[in-house]
């Protein structure tokens, strides 16, 4: 059973890294048509406002996999210095933790979302609505809170967690 | 319980929730919200994690960090940062410690691509190991080159450190890059001249390796020429006010991308993988960020950066001694916190403290900067060094730490240079940007 959610969880977490990616590659398209544009006296209109928000799209796209791959920055001084049993439980809480607090994330941008919508933010100069951008935080970070959910019982039944490294 | 005392006992929970492996971005965002919550009420933290985390998410100074990652990877997967090295050591190659020069060299220009130290000493670490070996280079020297080399990734801008320092004191990304050009260049120097007097010192460390002749040479810097005439275009591109820091970084990297593409060194999968690479490596730096700016209004709240500056201005000490005792809590802690997380978790209590004194922000920033490099290669958790010996697995950690122990001190005589001559960190940003 486990090992079919974790199935689901990779392919969720592969669709967000690759809409994540997407918005990498919409910056350096959107910002090089403006500057480009900008050299002939025409600049992208709405250039910052697409930037801003395929930032958003790559950020958070990108959270579940980092997640997946033991991308997290983690301190392991003691490491080798603490029993088995207490680098295991410490592999088990930061799992429930990180689960926790993209659960949280998700729970207070989905409130958020909703604000938004009520007053009609969006961006300043293309109006971008705020609304679905929030919305898509709000679905990806739910996926990055069900693949830790998903690695914390792996832990608890035994399974090896993936490693933190340093950047 | 006073929101002083809060503050302490938030600050200990996060140390202990650090030592237990918690990865840091999640230390502190528990603690940041569990402290906003203790003080201002649950509503108030939740109010906190959606709105930092869509305004850093969609920031858009911050887009400066995926797109100098993104040129690093591609100049790393297309093997342009390799013609960097060759063209340093065609040049200089054939003298004693050459090879060592030429990787200190290779570092520095690959820094100018890419924000990261990890990426430089990995980067050069393949190229140019290999070739020391072959030319019998003591291994403490090849190894130490290129993890100290690695860590110009971060003073020599485009510099990651340096925007995550920007973001959390609200500096000028563009003024901290200029900053960091000649410190850069300095402490460049300073590795080439410690290569050259180790050599001086005992010959056999680094042999003279083969001599190229003219033609070669000049291929050499021809390979080289595409990679230094994009380094050249965006970092000059900012000084210039041609373009903005994030205008540069896109132009760099669709640069990068073009100049792939066009000579076919680039498939259309390898740019994926470097995108994905890249977006990765993102969410990693912003859940930090965000993290960071969690704990910040906590702190605020506690008043703890306010007390302790209180504390240090009591003292009566005079600023540069203040500043001293900083540098050295960020040596001590460099030893044990991976140098982005230090920087995030120490910022909010010391920043305060350097307004306070008057001392300048900028060159605060360069200093810190350097600091967080010398954590890099210091023992026990020296990434680069750890780094260098993914790429070397057959040398000793030890030697390799032992290799560094010359580069460190040069970069501890960098240091004292630049805190007492502020005017190397300053001149370019007060003369070209005001």
């Amino acid at each position: 059973m486990i090992a079919l959610l974790d199935k689901v969880a990779a392919k969720f977490t592969n669709l967000a890294a690759m809409l994540g990616t997407l918005g990498l590659v919409a910056e350096v398209v959107i910002i090089l048509i403006d500057v480009v544009g900008r050299y002939f006296g025409s600049p992208l209109l709405g250039a910052q406002d697409i930037t801003q928000m395929s930032m958003l799209v790559l950020v958070f796209g990108g959270m579940a996999l980092c997640d997946r791959i033991g991308g997290h920055i983690a301190v392991d001084v003691f490491e080798r210095s603490f029993p088995d049993w207490l680098n295991k439980l410490g592999d088990i809480v930061s799992a429930a933790l990180g689960a926790t607090i993209f659960a949280g994330i998700s729970y207070s941008m989905y409130f958020s979302a909703r604000m938004s919508d009520m007053l009609n933010q969006s961006t300043n100069i293309i109006n971008l609505p705020f609304y679905w951008f929030k919305m898509y935080v709000v679905v990806v970070c739910v996926i990055a809170a069900f693949g830790m959910i998903l690695r914390a019982i792996a832990l608890t039944m035994g399974a090896q967690a993936p490693k933190e490294h340093l950047i | 319980m006073s929101g002083f005392a809060i503050g302490m006992w938030g600050m200990g929970a996060m140390f202990v929730l650090l030592a237990l492996r918690i990865p840091v971005a999640f230390a502190m965002f528990a603690v940041g919200f569990g402290g906003i919550a203790a003080l201002n009420g649950f509503p108030a933290a939740m109010s906190y994690l959606a709105t930092e985390s869509f305004t850093l998410g969609s920031s858009a100074e911050l887009v400066v960090v995926p797109l100098f990652i993104l040129m690093g990877n591609v100049a790393t997967e297309t093997g342009m940062s390799r013609r960097l090295y060759d063209a340093a050591y065609a040049i200089i190659g054939s003298v004693r410690g050459g090879l060592a020069s030429a990787t200190v060299i290779g570092c520095g220009g690959f820094a100018a691509l890419s924000g990261s130290s990890v990426a430089s000493a990995l980067t050069m670490g393949k190229v140019s190991l290999k070739e020391m070996e072959r030319f019998d280079y003591d291994p403490k020297l090849a190894t130490g080159a290129v993890a100290a080399g690695g860590t110009l990734g971060i003073l020599i801008p485009p510099s990651t450190g340096f925007v995550i320092y920007a973001i959390l004191t609200q500096q000028s990304i563009g003024r901290l890059f200029l900053a960091g050009v000649l410190p850069g260049l300095l402490l460049l120097l300073m590795f080439v001249g410690t290569v050259t007097l180790l050599c001086w010192i005992n010959p056999k460390m680094g042999p003279a390796g083969p001599r190229t002749t003219l033609p070669e040479k000049a291929r050499a810097m021809l390979g080289a020429l595409p990679i230094v005439g994009v380094i050249f275009l965006t970092i000059g591109g900012i000084y210039s006010g041609v373009f903005s820091p994030v205008e540069a970084s896109a132009v760099g990297a669709g640069l990068i991308i073009a100049i792939g593409l066009v000579t076919r060194v680039l498939t259309l999968r390898a740019f994926w993988a470097a995108a994905k690479s890249s977006v990765t490596t993102t969410a990693t730096v912003m859940l930090i960020l965000i993290a960071a700016h969690m704990i910040n209004p906590f702190l605020a709240l506690s008043h703890i950066p306010q007390t302790l500056g209180e504390f240090l201005i009591g003292l009566s000490l005079h600023p540069l001694a203040i500043l001293g005792l900083i540098l050295l809590c960020y040596l001590v802690l460099g030893c044990f916190l991976e140098g982005f997380a230090m920087l995030v978790l120490t910022m909010p209590i010391f920043f305060p403290i350097i307004t306070q004194l008057g001392l300048d922000p900028i060159w605060f920033g360069v200093l810190v900067v350097l600091t967080l490099e010398m954590g890099l290669i210091s023992p026990p958790v020296g990434v680069n060094v750890f780094i260098v010996k993914s790429v070397a697995p057959t040398v000793e950690l030890g030697t390799i730490f032992r290799g560094v122990i010359p580069f460190w001190f040069a970069m501890l005589a960098t240091l004292i240079i630049l805190v007492a001559f502020p005017q190397i960190s300053l001149i370019l940003p007060n003369t070209m940007i005001n």
